[in-house]
């Protein structure tokens, strides 16, 4: 290996330099190659965006266009999935369905994330007053019951008329607690880490070390718990929905559409069992993608 | 008569916990002059490293400087604004730590961290503090400095990452150097190149090193003066050659005798120091090292040495001094180092087998 020619006096000869780059995300994504129930999962999640991403621009049908064909037909070639009480198709608002599910379950995380965080890493690393406040309003939400919470918000904020961003706060402020308090036990441990104090022993300020040092190890266990929050969302929006709290119609969430179908479970068990499948094999993607992160991305359980 | 870089005056550091009051820190005082090399050695637990943290105003919860001066530049460190002790810290005033490997962040690439330490004091684009990096890098002999810089703490050895340590100390060019234990992670010879790299920059930056260790060895091929510690106090402090070759403080003596020496005679055995360092949370009364000491006398039990004059800068804080004990207690060739052995003077209820 040729390195400087000059080399100064009193310097070390080269060690051997032949090293495998292999960097943490690299090492992880190998891991969770080999794991095959994540690699599926992951797999149907691409084709779950890509559907969802089709559907902006193209559905067979009309997803508000009501009387295609004759009400609770069951499936035909022309409706592969049959029509629901209103006589509409439903793999197209299936379809759309998958929009309003990614966006609840993913704009939630963001919302978590970005509250969760930083308060987290506050009340981890200054502890004192500031981490007797987060941790009180952290015990304070986990004390009231979440659907409470939800239904509270979302009359509130708007007033009677719920749209997705709305949905979306009311379920994030439902699940923020989670990611602070994980974000909280991991600035704890890592603030004692000699790494820190070396940090702060060369002048970096407070919020260099939050989001510079202390955030980027901490990287690992907040995306496996966001991974594992998308389906939580996910399933607390069909809820939702399912009780009418949700998007208003006509816009298909997966919950209302279940809902539609409720009462005609006996004759047109389709309509129901259409948007459920849909958001369990979703639901059970998510966390085996999550499981697989969690190993691939914790050394420690390397096998 | 220049100013001193730094000067310590009567600093104490203590330690609230559940337990009592930790003094770990009692009184110290020192100066560092511009571009010297200055040594502070004792065995754990004595208040090195608390003195070293002290000064960058890092002392880890429950500790807390409870008085004293700690002036930099004529500027006193505890009675500044916390944000501009910050910016002396890293910039004026550098440190490096034992583990090498805790002491980078895992999950960051090297260059990328000796550049946070530039960029926490200069606003500067990432290309050129890339570009310093690397020539930091090659400044503490890393070979392939370009390669390295994008490696991360663990594709490194022990070496290497000491060196990288010390790149990111000197990433400003600090007055001030303070080294914790540095080697202490390390292999031998790793030690030796570390050492002579350290020497390098004392000799052709004119940066001031303080050097904490508790190996002996280490003092003598790289600093000027010496400050030996004991219980949180100074007990003996001189140029380097004069405390090696007279020791005045029975600590100091005890600590030398206690190293392996290559030119030392078959049959001589290394002496250890009975006894353990004191409960700092009530220390001996008097001298605090009176309970391990063989050549303590009545007054050693009661009365606190103060720090006085030995010779030409060489000060210790003794009631007999090595001097004495050599001439009158037979130091020479003092095979028993039990406490009060020498001077045959032992404590009201503290057996001659103590």
């Amino acid at each position: 290996m040729a390195t400087s020619p000059a080399v100064a006096p009193g310097a070390v000869p080269a060690e051997p330099l032949v090293r495998a780059q292999v960097g943490l995300w690299s090492d992880a994504w190998r891991r969770l190659r080999r794991n095959r129930l994540a690699l599926v999962a992951a797999i149907y999640l691409t084709c779950l965006v890509g559907v969802g991403l089709v559907s902006i621009f193209w559905t067979p049908y009309s997803i508000s266009h009501t009387g295609v064909g004759p009400t609770y037909q069951g499936p035909t070639s022309a409706h592969p999935l049959g029509l629901d009480n209103l006589g509409r198709d439903i793999l197209s608002r299936l379809m759309v369905g998958v929009q309003i599910s990614l966006i609840v379950g993913v704009g939630t995380q963001i919302v978590v994330l970005a509250v969760g965080v930083p308060l987290g890493l506050a009340a981890g690393y200054f502890r004192g007053w500031v981490d007797t406040v987060v941790s009180f309003v952290i015990n304070v939400f986990y004390g009231i019951p979440d659907l409470l919470v939800a239904l509270i918000l979302i009359t509130v904020i708007s007033l009677g008329k719920p749209s997705l961003d709305k949905i979306i706060i009311a379920i994030a402020a439902t699940r923020w607690m989670d990611m602070a308090r994980l974000t909280r036990g991991q600035t704890l441990s890592l603030r004692e880490r000699e790494f820190i104090e070396a940090s702060r022993s060369s002048g970096a300020r407070p919020l260099k070390i939050l989001f510079g040092h202390l955030f980027p190890n901490a990287l690992g266990p907040i995306i496996v718990q966001a991974t594992f929050g998308i389906p939580q969302a996910i399933l607390f929006e069909a809820f939702l929905s399912f009780l009418g709290l949700g998007v208003p119609p006509p816009t298909p969430s997966w919950g209302a559409m279940a809902a539609d179908g409720v009462h005609s479970l006996r004759i047109a068990p389709h309509i129901v069992l259409a948007p459920s499948l849909a958001l369990i094999f979703t639901l059970m993607a998510f966390n085996f993608v999550g499981d697989g992160l969690r190993d691939a991305l914790d050394p420690r359980q390397r096998r | 008569m220049i100013a001193p870089l730094l000067e310590v005056k009567d600093l104490h550091t203590r330690f609230f916990t559940d337990d009592g009051v930790v003094q770990a820190v009692n009184g110290i005082s020192f100066e560092l002059n511009e571009g010297e090399s200055l040594g502070i050695v004792g065995e754990s637990g004595c208040g090195k490293s608390m003195t070293a943290l002290s000064i960058m105003g890092l002392v880890p919860e429950p500790g807390r400087v409870t008085g004293g001066e700690i002036r930099f530049r004529g500027e006193d460190l505890l009675r500044m604004r916390a944000e501009d002790v910050r910016e002396i810290r890293g910039r004026d005033i550098a440190m490096i730590f034992q583990d090498p490997l805790s002491s980078l962040n895992p999950v960051l690439r090297n260059g990328f961290q000796i550049e946070e330490a530039v960029l926490a004091h200069r606003d500067l684009p990432r290309r050129v503090t890339a570009e310093q990096a690397v020539a930091l890098l090659r400044k503490v002999h890393v070979p392939a400095a370009e390669a390295r810089a994008k490696d991360y703490p663990h594709q490194l050895s022990g070496g290497m990452r000491q060196r990288t340590m010390i790149a990111m100390g000197l990433a400003n060019q600090p007055a001030v150097l303070i080294a914790d234990e540095p080697t202490t992670a390390l292999d031998v010879t790793v030690q030796a190149q570390i050492l002579e790299l350290l020497r390098e920059l004392n000799r052709d930056m004119r940066t001031a090193i303080v050097m904490i260790t508790h190996n002996l060895g280490v003092v003598a091929g790289l600093c000027d003066r010496v400050i030996v510690m004991y219980a949180g106090q100074i007990v003996e402090e001189g140029p380097v050659d004069e405390i090696f070759e007279r020791p005045q403080h029975p600590y100091t003596w005890a600590l030398l005798r206690s190293v392996p020496r290559v030119d030392a005679m078959r049959h001589e055995r290394l002496r250890s120091i009975e006894g353990l360092p004191p409960d700092l949370v009530q220390p001996p009364s008097g001298c605090r090292f009176h309970p391990r000491c063989p050549f303590r006398v009545d007054r050693c039990f009661v009365e606190e040495p103060p720090l006085e004059s030995a010779g030409e800068g060489h000060r210790a804080a003794c009631w007999v001094r090595m001097a004495r004990a050599y001439d009158e207690m037979g130091a020479a060739d003092l095979v028993d180092v039990r406490p009060g052995a020498a001077s045959g003077i032992h404590a009201a209820g503290e057996g001659v087998g103590g």
